[in-house]
């Protein structure tokens, strides 16, 4: 029940503090939290990737996590340097669905702490979780290395529960995919990000 | 909440990031805002609910068993007597697994803000979780109405997933007890294998 009760808690602290405020209070608990996660460490990708389907890195806590190891990212040398994850249901839409079963419907907080965090930080959210979300994986992606290589998270395309979508140009073009594989990734998954070694010179990267 | 309710189960994740959220704030405003803001958020989620009537408080106590009812929204329910309802899980038990499997220890703040409540507003909360629960569960109370009259709920006993038990002592506790018709023994028994044992009388 406490999910359902974070939106009261977030109107509350809209009115306190502003929008902007609940969104870089939201940014600090993702620090937070991935500051607790502690540092993991794989020989290669290979093993990374296994990991991450056995629910074993600190991704995994925010549930099902599916590495598209079809979906390789490539460095200028062609050497692997990433690969795309994907969710197939986003943290936040279970909430959505019981406030609206209890409550009757989604609080306004919930809107306006992704509008302001859309035009001043990142047009890539669909719910006030995305301000979180984002900035926790960023962080954690620091803590981990794969083959002595800490890695670099990038949010690619998110799609919200009533179906509303958003790909990120800046990050899609960062990492070099194509913007017609996110929507196809997105009518099967939720919440798309690319990990890939921090520092690395990325093949085609825009 | 009943078997065939809609509810769908929530992501730990998202009662993790609220915890972390609770130690932000009790990080900026210390244990007595937390315990304000865990008192107002409870009250504001009990305030946004529909409200609720019946005619009789047989059907009352068979809303409240089939998960139909705003008190039971969030967690089975399972009356006892007439007056005295127990909870199998408290639907914060997901949530601490979690939480203690990926994050580590529970921060303490939680049973900090858990001892404030009990001194000053009743001696009932082993962590911050219960805080919300007993104050929602207030709220929504009052929000039903059985015949013309309103409903109020009390605590007997909280039990938290590690054991931990929190029960008033002495006669407000064999007063608690009376009215809801068990005996100290019965209480015993319920709190082996049960989250909470709490009143709800006629107001």
């Amino acid at each position: 029940m406490i999910d359902v009760a974070l939106a009261s808690l977030i109107e509350d602290m809209i009115e306190k503090a502003g929008a902007d405020g609940v969104v870089e209070f939201w940014q600090r608990v993702g620090d937070n939290l991935a500051s607790r996660m502690g540092k993991e460490a794989y020989l290669g990708w290979t093993s990374f990737n296994v990991a991450v389907r056995e629910a074993r890195t600190a991704f995994s806590i925010e549930g099902e996590v599916t590495p598209l190891t079809d979906m390789a990212i490539t460095d200028v040398d062609g050497d692997v340097v990433g690969y795309l994850y994907a969710m197939r249901q986003c943290c936040y839409v279970p909430t959505i669905f019981r406030t609206r079963f209890a409550v009757g419907r989604m609080s306004p907080a919930d809107k306006a702490v992704t509008d302001e965090y859309n035009e001043n930080v990142h047009n890539i959210a669909v719910c006030n979780f995305c301000v979180f979300h984002e900035r926790f994986r960023e962080e954690i992606a620091k803590n981990i290395s794969v083959s002595g290589n800490s890695l670099a998270c990038f949010l690619l395309a998110t799609r919200g529960w009533s179906g509303e979508t958003k790909i990120s140009s800046k990050n899609v073009a960062q990492v070099n995919i194509n913007e017609d594989h996110m929507r196809a990734l997105l009518r099967n998954y939720e919440c798309v990000y690319a990990l890939v070694m921090r520092g690395a010179r990325i093949k085609g990267e825009r | 909440m009943a078997s065939e309710s809609r509810m769908p189960e929530s992501n730990p994740f998202v009662e993790i990031a609220t915890h972390l959220f609770l130690e932000d704030i009790a990080a900026k405003v210390g244990i007595a805002g937390l315990n304000n803001y865990l008192l107002s958020l409870a009250k504001n989620l009990a305030g946004s609910m529909p409200k609720e009537e019946y005619t009789t408080w047989a059907e009352f106590l068979s809303a409240l068993s089939t998960g139909q009812s705003i008190l039971s929204t969030f967690e089975e329910v399972r009356p006892i007597t007439e007056h005295c309802m127990s909870t199998f899980h408290s639907p914060f038990e997901r949530g601490w697994r979690e939480y203690a499997k990926r994050v580590g220890a529970f921060a303490p703040v939680h049973r900090e803000v858990a001892q404030y409540y009990n001194h000053k507003v009743r001696p009932t909360a082993v962590t911050s979780v219960h805080i919300v629960l007993h104050t929602f569960r207030e709220a929504a109370a009052a929000r039903v109405h059985v015949g013309r009259d309103g409903v109020r709920y009390e605590p007997v006993a909280a039990a938290w997933v590690d054991g931990a038990v929190q029960l008033p002592e002495g006669p407000s506790l064999e007063a608690l007890l009376k009215r809801a018709g068990i005996s100290r023994t019965k209480l015993g028994m319920l709190m082996r294998n049960h989250s909470d044992v709490w009143l709800l009388e006629p107001a």
